[in-house]
């Protein structure tokens, strides 16, 4: 169970998270939508710690997580993805998974990390240096593989879905569901696409302005009035 | 690679004393291009893994040195117990080290010769313990083992050349370790390396520590070999400089480069450079080391290696 208590974020005079609460457990997916520079990034930087609150708390599992360094949430069970890939550079593909697996799980099993390598597609990229021979969506598949590899109860995934086509989309939407459901992973992920987020989440938190602006099923979030301006009025590329 | 080694190891325990045994001079500066070694295998070790420049390396070495020699002369602890002794004590002087390790590059290159200037005032200002400026006299040299005299010239050339070797060994063990692959992670991308769960604070701090370690043994030998330590000399820039200079010379992102880069400069300098230049001789030295830097960046072992390629075929 994740839960956000007034979670707040301050950059000098401006406010790009403010009072954000709510909860979620391991077995939702939940959908954060909302125009660009709402602070979703940053709510995630906030969850997992590369930023310091202003205020509020992030709980998870019972446990505290606000004052907590950076690579202790990934012993805590908490994995994250970023919206601009971040390959560990000199590294293999599969050097990268195994120092998110030996560090963030706390242990070696090599037949697991190909495991995870299969189920992103990343099979034929092994041996590849990660940070110079791959292309922008095996990246961002990398992304989410080296979350995987540290075994976490939940991931935050920032637009790993961002730039697909409808194919690779849906492929992709598919493989995320069946994580969730087959190694019991709550998601909360950060996308655009209105038709992908009905598909995929439960549940659908609106971030505007930093603030929640609704919270509910997607049908029910989708509809709403205030939501539909939003998007329409922010400059949604969407 | 095996084979290779097994030649080396005959060369240097073997051929090379049986050539040498007897010729003191060329023995003495050997054993003071190893000591050399030794300093820029530690200096390397925590430039190349945890990703930090020292300017200061001379703390270790002079920490090392005065408390082996005060652990012999005050408290009269066996010589071959205090010289390790005298790489703790520098591990323990390097915790004070530890805020340092949050500052980037430049600043931590600073922080530590900040430090090193710091330890070199207080061999100096306790005098009643460190003899002050003056100094210690008299430090007793190393011991006779089943009969053999480490002290002689010989004896020491053997202990500083296994010491440098197992520094070397160390030093590839942690590269070649899940350590190491988190540490070459972390030099372009400690963010993406931490949030998988690297803790890179505590994985640096080790790197300190274990580098301390070895500048302060290197430096506790020292001073049972030339039996006399004064602040000017034990913490002296040297010590931090020409680390850097061999291992920038011998490739410092290479295990062995840069033990073999101190040797070479040391010996061409002493033995060359000398001999045509009796005084600024440096100079020659500083002109070959600003080539290197122009010309061949990824310092003299670079040039003997073989491409990535074939590398990696051998590893397996
Ligand atoms: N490190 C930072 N320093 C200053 N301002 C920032 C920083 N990170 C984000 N911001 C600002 O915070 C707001 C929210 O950004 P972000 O969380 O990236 O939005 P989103 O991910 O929803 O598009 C934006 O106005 C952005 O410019
Ligand atoms: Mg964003």
């Amino acid at each position: 169970m994740l839960t956000l208590e007034n979670v707040t974020v301050r950059f000098g005079g401006l406010t790009a998270v403010k009072d954000v609460s709510f909860s979620m457990g391991t077995d939702q997916v939940l959908g954060l939508v909302g125009p660009n520079g709402a602070g979703k990034t940053t709510l995630f930087n906030a969850i997992s710690g590369l930023v310091r609150p202003g205020g509020g708390r992030v709980m998870f599992n019972g446990v505290d997580l606000t004052r907590k360094p950076l690579h202790s949430r990934a012993h805590h069970g908490l994995g994250r993805t970023f919206q601009i890939p971040q390959p560990m550079h000199e590294l293999t593909v599969r050097e990268n998974l195994l120092v998110a697996q030996r560090f963030g799980a706390g242990k070696v099993d090599h037949k697991r990390l190909d495991e995870i390598m299969d189920f992103m597609d990343l099979g034929d990229q092994a041996d590849r240096n990660a940070a110079t021979e791959l292309a922008l969506q095996e990246l961002k598949r990398l992304e989410v593989a080296k979350a995987m590899a540290t075994e976490p109860r939940m991931l935050l995934l920032d637009e790993v879905l961002a730039g697909l086509e409808t194919n690779g989309k849906r492929h992709f939407t598919a493989r995320l569901q069946d994580m969730h459901k087959r190694f019991k992973i709550g998601i909360l992920i950060i996308e655009h696409d209105i038709e992908t987020v009905s598909s995929l989440c439960h549940r659908v938190v609106v971030l505007n302005f930093g603030e929640i602006l609704a919270d509910g099923t997607p049908d029910a979030v989708f509809r709403d009035p205030e939501v539909v301006r939003s998007y329409t009025g922010g400059g949604e590329d969407a | 690679m095996q084979k290779r080694m097994i030649v080396a190891l005959a060369l240097f325990y073997v051929v090379v004393p049986v050539l040498l045994n007897g010729n003191n001079y060329i023995l003495s500066l050997l054993v003071s291009s190893l000591i050399v070694a030794g300093m820029a295998v530690s200096w390397a070790l925590l430039g190349n893994l945890g990703g930090m420049v020292s300017f200061g390396h001379a703390a270790f070495f002079g920490i090392g040195g005065y408390a082996s020699a005060l652990l012999v002369t005050k408290l009269g602890l066996p010589v071959m117990v205090a010289i390790p002794a005298g790489g703790v004590a520098a591990v323990l002087a390097s915790v004070f080290m530890l805020p340092a390790l949050r500052l980037s590059g430049p600043y931590f290159a600073l922080a530590i010769l900040a430090y090193a200037h710091i330890f070199k005032i207080l061999a100096t200002e306790f005098s009643s313990l460190t003899g002050g400026s003056a100094g210690l006299s008299s430090i007793p040299g190393l011991p006779d083992i089943f009969g053999f005299n480490l002290s002689s010239r010989l004896g020491a050339y053997f202990v500083v050349l296994s010491l440098v070797l197992m520094f070397c060994w160390v030093y590839g063990r942690i590269r070649r370790s899940d350590y190491g692959t988190a540490l070459r992670a972390m030099h372009d991308s400690e963010d993406a390396t931490r949030v998988v769960g690297v803790n890179s604070l505590m994985l640096k701090s080790w790197m300190l520590f274990v580098s301390a370690f070895m500048g302060g043994l290197i430096g506790a030998f020292n001073a049972h070999v030339i039996n006399f330590l004064e602040p000017d000399y034990a913490f002296n820039s040297a010590w931090s400089v020409l680390p850097i200079v061999a291992a920038i010379f011998g490739g410092y992102r290479t295990v062995y480069g840069p033990a073999i880069g101190a040797v070479v400069i040391y010996l061409v300098d002493q033995l060359v450079f000398k001999e045509i230049m009796s005084t600024g001789h440096q100079l020659i030295l500083g002109a070959v080391l600003a080539g290197m830097i122009l010309f061949a960046p990824d310092g003299l072992m670079r040039l003997f290696k073989r491409k990535p390629q074939e590398a990696r075929n051998a590893h397996t």
